[in-house]
């Protein structure tokens, strides 16, 4: 009995240290969101950041909207946060960060699109 | 003989005299520049001594201003000299801000102390900006990479026709030719993180070949 208990209790921190883990990972990529993204996608995701200006030839895309987002498998998203435009066929003004990021925190950004556009990829 | 010996002795020693002299008054030029420096508290919001120390967005986003430690390395004395007299927004958006523009509102020297600080940055070297003959180019191989390959001015205004195109969030390029030593800019595209660790610019070293990042250096020098 007490050894199940115990074993229960080390099976329920481990899980909550997993669940804290990824609530550190989100966190982390929120602030890389705003740090590294958001100067031309905007701070809330919108596409509507203080490089979006006028002369720009494209519009950053906005992570908000579902439809358009929702064109994007999770691989695509991936690619473009790491090659920049050219990995989807996009413009080259979507900038490359694969140098910068490491994967893990690629891959917590495609997360984190996940959630503005509210939508999965097909 | 003996009077030639004696001449050469004296011509060298008058040489010596000079050298000794100007390396005097170039040295008052220095240590004056860092009184003022310090009596003007520009050191509480500037880094002067190296190496970069930051590690994360939080360290960076701290920061109330680009460091100066290798501004010896990164400037040319004349744009310095210039700015510190009649100092002009370069970063278009408030150090580090999405939100607030530039208040155009940086501390402002006279002639004579414009000069002294700007001596004393100019002695800020840094060891990672290597000799590397980078000229000014303005021919279509560094501009094809800054505005097909990449897309630099996304980030970074630069002059089109008449008017200026181009993001806030770095800072301008508009006079970058003026502004930068080229070998710098090759260090800092090649080598960032000595300068750098944390920013909002992407790492491009390795995105981008050496020659990519050479004809790149060579068009940002030769920015107007
Ligand atoms: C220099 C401005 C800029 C920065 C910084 C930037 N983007 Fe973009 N991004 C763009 C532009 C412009 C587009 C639209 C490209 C197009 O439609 O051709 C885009 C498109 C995208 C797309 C859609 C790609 C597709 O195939 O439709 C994703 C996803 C994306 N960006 C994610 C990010 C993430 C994540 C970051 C931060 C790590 C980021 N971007 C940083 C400008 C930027
Ligand atoms: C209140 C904080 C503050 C103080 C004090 C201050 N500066 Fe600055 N300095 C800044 C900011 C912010 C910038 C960026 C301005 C811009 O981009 O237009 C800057 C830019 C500079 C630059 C250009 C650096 C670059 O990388 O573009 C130099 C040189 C400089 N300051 C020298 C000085 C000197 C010399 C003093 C003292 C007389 C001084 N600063 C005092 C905040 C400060
Ligand atoms: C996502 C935005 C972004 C993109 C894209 C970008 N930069 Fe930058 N760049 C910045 C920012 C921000 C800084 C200032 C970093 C700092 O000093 O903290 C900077 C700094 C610079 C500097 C130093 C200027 C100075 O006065 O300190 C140069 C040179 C430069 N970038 C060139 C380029 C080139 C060339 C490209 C294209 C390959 C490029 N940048 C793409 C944002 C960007």
């Amino acid at each position: 009995m007490i050894r199940k208990t115990l074993i229960a209790v080390a099976a329920l921190s481990a899980f909550l240290a997993l669940s804290r883990m990824s609530d550190a990972q989100a966190a982390a990529a929120e602030a890389n969101y705003k740090f590294y993204c958001a100067q031309c996608h905007g701070l809330e995701g919108k596409g509507d950041g203080p490089n979006a200006t006028k002369s720009q030839p494209v519009s950053p895309r906005n992570h908000t909207n579902t439809v358009e987002m929702s064109k994007l498998s999770d691989q695509d998203i991936i690619n473009v946060i790491k090659g920049g435009g050219a990995a989807t066929s996009k413009s080259t003004m979507m900038p490359p960060f694969g140098k910068t990021l490491t994967d893990a925190e690629v891959a917590a950004l495609k997360d984190y699109l996940r959630k503005l556009c509210k939508c999965k990829g097909n | 003989m003996r009077v030639s010996v004696f001449s050469s002795i004296a011509v060298f020693s008058i040489f010596a005299a000079g050298v000794l002299a100007f390396a005097a008054i170039a040295f008052a030029g220095v240590s004056e520049g860092k009184g003022i420096f310090d009596s003007k508290n520009c050191g509480g919001c500037h880094q002067i001594q190296g190496p970069a120390k930051e590690k994360t967005i939080e360290d960076m986003l701290t920061k109330k201003a680009p460091e100066l430690w290798y501004a010896g390395s990164k400037f040319r004395k004349e744009f310095l000299e210039k700015w510190l007299k009649d100092p002009k927004p370069i970063r278009p958006m408030e150090f580090y801000s999405l939100t607030k523009k530039n208040g155009a509102n940086h501390a402002k020297l006279d002639a004579k102390a414009a000069k002294d600080v700007s001596d004393y940055l100019m002695s800020l070297k840094s060891s990672d900006v290597k000799a590397a003959n980078i000229q000014p180019k303005s021919g279509p191989q560094g501009r094809v990479v800054f505005e097909k390959k990449q897309g630099c001015y996304g980030c970074h205004e630069v002059k089109k026709g008449a008017g200026v195109v181009g993001g806030l969030t770095g800072p301008t390029l508009v006079g970058a030719g003026d502004r930068l030593n080229p070998d710098w800019i090759y260090a800092y595209l090649t080598n960032p993180k000595v300068f750098k660790p944390v920013k909002d610019m992407p790492v491009y070293t390795g995105a981008l070949s050496d020659s990519e990042l050479k004809n790149l250096a060579e068009f940002v020098a030769g920015l107007k």
